[in-house]
C-alpha cells in the first residue's frame, strides 16, 4: 500500500510507548527521533517533519502529567492530530456538479504525469456516464498533442487542440468555448509542464486560468520528488487557484512523502492517486480513512476528536 | 546556523560527545538540500570517523572542523573518478568505421527523451551525424515527440556535404519489441554510415520487473558502448532505489560474468531546485559513477557539465 512502510514504522515507534514501563522525555524523544527520521526518508519536507516534532513535544508537559495510560494517550494522540495535518488540509474536497460545464485545469512541474493524469480523469468520469472532454493547451512539449491525441482516441474522449497556434492560451479559450456550447459537463485542461524559477512559464499558466476559469485547478506531483516540493507547490499556489493535488507514480517504490508536503503548501486536498501508466491505473483518494490504514489502527478517530 | 558552537573555541581532542551536536545540525542541514536521508547519515559517520581524536585547532570550531571535513568529502564523492569523452570514443568508433551506441534508461518522466535531443544537438554541433533510436514503443506520443526534435534539429542544422541530414529518425510505431528496434537501427546507422546512434527508451519503474527485463534484453543483445541512466535533480530518497535497481536489474538477467551496468549519469531539472541540490550527491554516492550531463532547462543549450565545487557550495551554504 501507499505510504505502507512509513505507517509501519510509525506504528513500531508508538509501540515503544507501550513497551516502556515508565514514559518520561528520554522515552518521548526516542520516539519522536523514530518517527522523524522515518518521515524524512519518505521524503517529507525537513520543515514540516521539525514542526511535527515541536508540537507534540510542546503539548507534553512531564511534570504536569498524571498516571502512566493518561501519558500514553496523550502522547499517542498528539502525534496521530500532527500525522493527520500532514495529509488532511481540512477543507472539503471539490466535486463537480450534474448538468453544467465544468472546467478542470493541469499544472504541475515538468514530467509529473499531468497529461496521463488528464485522460485518466477524464476515462473516470465518462465511465460514471459524465459527458466529458479534453483540450490540449500545451504547445510547448514536442508531441504533446499527439500524446493527448492518442490517449483520448484510445478511449474515445472528445479532444481539442492544433498543430498550428503555438498560443495555449488561444487554445484554451477556443476549446473550453466550443466545448461549453456544446454543453459537455467535464472539461479538462492539459497544461505544457513549468516550474517556479521561469516567470514567463508562470505568466502564461495565469492567463490560461484566466481564460477558462476552471472550477477546479488541479496541481499534480511525482510521488518520487524530495525536497524540493514544497517551495514549487507554494509559488504554483500563489499563481493560480490550486484547490486539488493529485500524486502521481505511487505504483513504483517511492512513499510519496514529499509529494505530501503540496497538501500542506496549497492547502489542497489530494483527490486521487496514479498507480501505473495505463489508463485506469487510478484511484479516488480519501483521507481519513487514508490515514487509519496508514497507521493501522481503526481507533484513530476517537483518539483525535478527545 | 552553526553560531551556537561558536563557544567551543580552543586547542582540544575532539570527542564523540563533541562532535555530535555538530554532525546532527549538519545532517538536518543536508537533508534539508534533498540528500537522501540515508546517505546523509552515512556521510556524517564518516565525517567523524575522521576527526574522533583529532586536535582541533586553535582557532577553529567544531562546526567549521565538521563543515570543512564533509565538505572534502562531498568534493571527493562528485569529482568524477572515471573521464566520460564522448566525442573522442565516438571519433574513434568512426575511424573504426561503426557506430558509436548511446542508451538513455530511467524511471517515468524524468527527462531522457528531451536531454537526448540536447545531446543529439550538441553532437551535430560537434560535426557527427546521429541516428536517435525511437525504442519506447510504449508512451502515447513518444515517437511524434522524437520526430519533432528530428525535425527541429534539422532545420537549425543544414545537411553535411554530402547533402546528408545530420540527424535521422528510425522508428517502428508503437507496440514492437524495443530491443529489436534497437538493432535494426544501429545495423542502420552502420549501413548508412552514420556516426552516433541515441536510443531512446520508455520510462520504467524500477520495481517493474518485466520492464526491468525488457531493457536489461536491450542492453544485453545491443551491447551500447554508453549506458546512461537519467535521473532528475528533483528526486528524493528514491535516487538510490532507482539507480541501485537498474544497476541490478541490469546485472541480474545478462547472465554474464561481465554485465554492461550504467556507466555515467545525466542529472535533469537542475533549474527547477534552486540550491537543493543533494540528488546530485545522492546519485553518485550511490553508483561511484559520474554526472555527464547536467540538464538545466528546456532548449538544446541547456546542458552543461557538472561543476562540483559549486554544488558543494550550495549544498553547504
Ligand atoms: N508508472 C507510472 N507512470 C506514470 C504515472 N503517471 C504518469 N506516468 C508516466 O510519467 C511520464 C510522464 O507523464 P506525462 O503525462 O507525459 O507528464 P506531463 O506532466 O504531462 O509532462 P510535461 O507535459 O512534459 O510536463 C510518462 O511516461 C507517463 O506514462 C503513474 O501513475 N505511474
Ligand atoms: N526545467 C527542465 N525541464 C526539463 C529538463 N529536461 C527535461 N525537461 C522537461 O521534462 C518533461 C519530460 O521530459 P521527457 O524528455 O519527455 O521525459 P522522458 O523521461 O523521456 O519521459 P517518458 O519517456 O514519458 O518516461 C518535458 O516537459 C521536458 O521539457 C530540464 O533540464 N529542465
Ligand atoms: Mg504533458
Ligand atoms: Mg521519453
Amino acid at each position: 500500500m501507499v505510504l505502507a512502510d512509513l505507517g509501519r514504522k510509525i506504528t513500531s515507534a508508538l509501540k515503544s510507548l507501550s513497551n516502556a514501563t515508565i514514559i518520561n522525555e528520554e522515552v518521548l524523544n526516542g520516539m519522536l527521533k523514530e518517527i522523524c527520521a522515518a518521515l524524512l526518508e519518505a521524503d517529507v519536507n525537513i520543515f514540516l517533519v521539525k514542526r511535527l516534532r515541536e508540537n507534540v513535544r510542546s503539548v507534553i508537559d512531564f511534570d504536569e502529567m498524571a498516571g502512566g495510560l493518561n501519558k500514553r494517550r496523550m502522547i499517542q494522540s498528539a502525534v496521530y492530530k500532527e500525522l493527520v495535518k500532514l495529509i488532511d488540509p481540512g477543507v472539503k474536497q471539490w466535486t463537480p456538479t450534474k448538468g453544467r460545464s465544468n472546467v478542470i485545469m493541469f499544472v504541475g512541474l515538468q514530467g509529473s504525469g499531468k497529461t496521463t493524469t488528464c485522460s485518466k480523469l477524464a476515462y473516470y468520469y465518462q465511465k460514471k456516464g459524465w459527458k466529458t472532454c479534453l483540450i490540449c493547451a500545451d504547445t510547448f512539449r514536442a508531441g504533446a498533442f499527439d500524446q493527448l491525441k492518442q490517449n483520448a482516441t484510445k478511449a474515445r474522449i472528445p479532444f481539442y487542440g492544433s498543430y498550428t497556434e503555438i498560443d495555449p492560451v488561444v487554445i484554451a479559450q477556443e476549446g473550453v468555448d466550443k466545448f461549453r456550447d456544446e454543453n459537455f459537463e467535464i472539461i479538462i485542461v492539459d497544461t505544457s509542464g513549468r516550474h517556479k524559477q521561469e516567470d514567463s512559464l508562470f505568466e502564461e499558466m495565469l492567463q490560461v486560468s484566466n481564460v477558462t476559469d476552471p472550477d477546479n485547478v488541479i496541481f499534480v506531483m511525482d510521488a518520487t520528488i524530495g525536497q524540493a516540493c514544497e517551495s514549487q507547490a507554494r509559488a504554483f499556489k500563489e499563481k493560480v487557484d490550486v484547490a486539488s493535488v493529485i500524486i502521481t507514480k505511487l505504483d513504483g517504490h517511492a512513499k510519496g512523502g514529499g509529494a505530501l508536503s503540496a497538501v500542506a503548501a496549497t492547502k489542497s486536498p489530494v483527490i486521487f492517486i496514479g498507480t501505473g501508466e495505463h489508463i485506469d491505473d487510478f484511484e479516488p483518494f480519501k483521507v481519513q480513512p487514508f490515514v487509519s490504514k496508514l497507521l493501522g489502527m481503526g481507533d484513530i478517530e476517537g483518539l483525535i476528536d478527545k | 546556523m552553526f553560531s551556537m558552537f561558536k563557544n567551543l573555541v580552543g586547542s582540544k581532542t575532539l570527542t564523540k560527545e563533541d562532535l555530535q551536536p555538530a554532525l546532527e545540525k549538519m545532517k538536518e542541514h543536508i537533508i534539508g538540500k534533498n540528500v537522501a536521508a540515508d546517505i546523509s547519515a552515512k556521510l556524517c559517520d564518516s565525517v567523524a570517523a575522521k576527526l574522533e581524536g583529532k586536535v582541533l585547532g586553535t582557532f577553529s570550531t567544531t562546526a567549521n572542523t565538521v563543515k570543512q571535513t564533509l565538505q572534502d568529502s562531498c568534493v571527493n564523492i562528485l569529482e568524477p573518478k572515471r573521464r566520460i569523452d564522448i566525442l573522442r570514443d565516438a571519433m574513434e568508433c568512426k575511424q573504426k568505421g561503426r557506430p558509436y551506441v548511446v542508451t538513455f534508461c530511467g524511471v517515468n518522466g524524468v527527462g531522457k527523451s528531451t536531454n537526448l535531443a540536447k545531446i543529439c544537438f550538441w553532437l551535430i554541433e560537434n560535426g557527427f551525424r546521429v541516428l536517435i533510436a525511437a525504442c519506447d514503443t510504449f508512451r502515447a506520443g513518444a515517437v511524434e515527440q522524437l520526430r519533432t526534435h528530428t525535425r527541429k534539429l534539422n532545420a537549425l542544422h543544414p545537411p553535411d556535404k554530402n547533402g546528408q541530414h545530420m540527424v535521422q529518425l528510425y522508428e517502428k510505431g508503437y507496440g514492437k519489441d524495443a530491443a529489436g528496434i534497437a538493432m535494426e537501427a544501429i545495423n542502420f546507422a552502420r549501413d548508412c554510415h552514420i556516426d552516433v546512434v541515441l536510443v531512446d527508451t520508455a520510462g520504467r519503474m524500477q520495481d517493474n520487473e518485466p520492464l526491468m527485463r525488457a531493457l536489461s534484453k536491450l542492453i544485453k543483445v545491443n551491447q551500447p558502448d554508453l549506458v546512461l541512466f537519467v535521473g532528475e535533480a528533483l528526486v528524493g530518497n528514491e535516487a538510490v532505489d532507482q539507480l541501485n535497481k537498474f544497476n541490478q536489474a541490469l546485472a541480474d538477467h545478462s547472465n554474464m560474468t561481465n554485465p554492461r551496468l550504467i556507466d555515467g549519469i545525466v542529472l535533469t531539472k537542475f533549474d527547477t531546485i534552486d540550491d537543493k541540490v543533494g540528488a546530485a550527491i545522492s546519485m553518485t554516492y550511490t553508483t561511484g559513477q559520474p554526472i555527464v550531463f547536467v540538464g538545466t532547462g528546456q532548449t538544446y543549450t541547456d546542458l552543461r557539465n557538472l561543476n562540483a565545487k559549486a554544488v558543494v557550495n550550495a549544498l553547504l551554504k
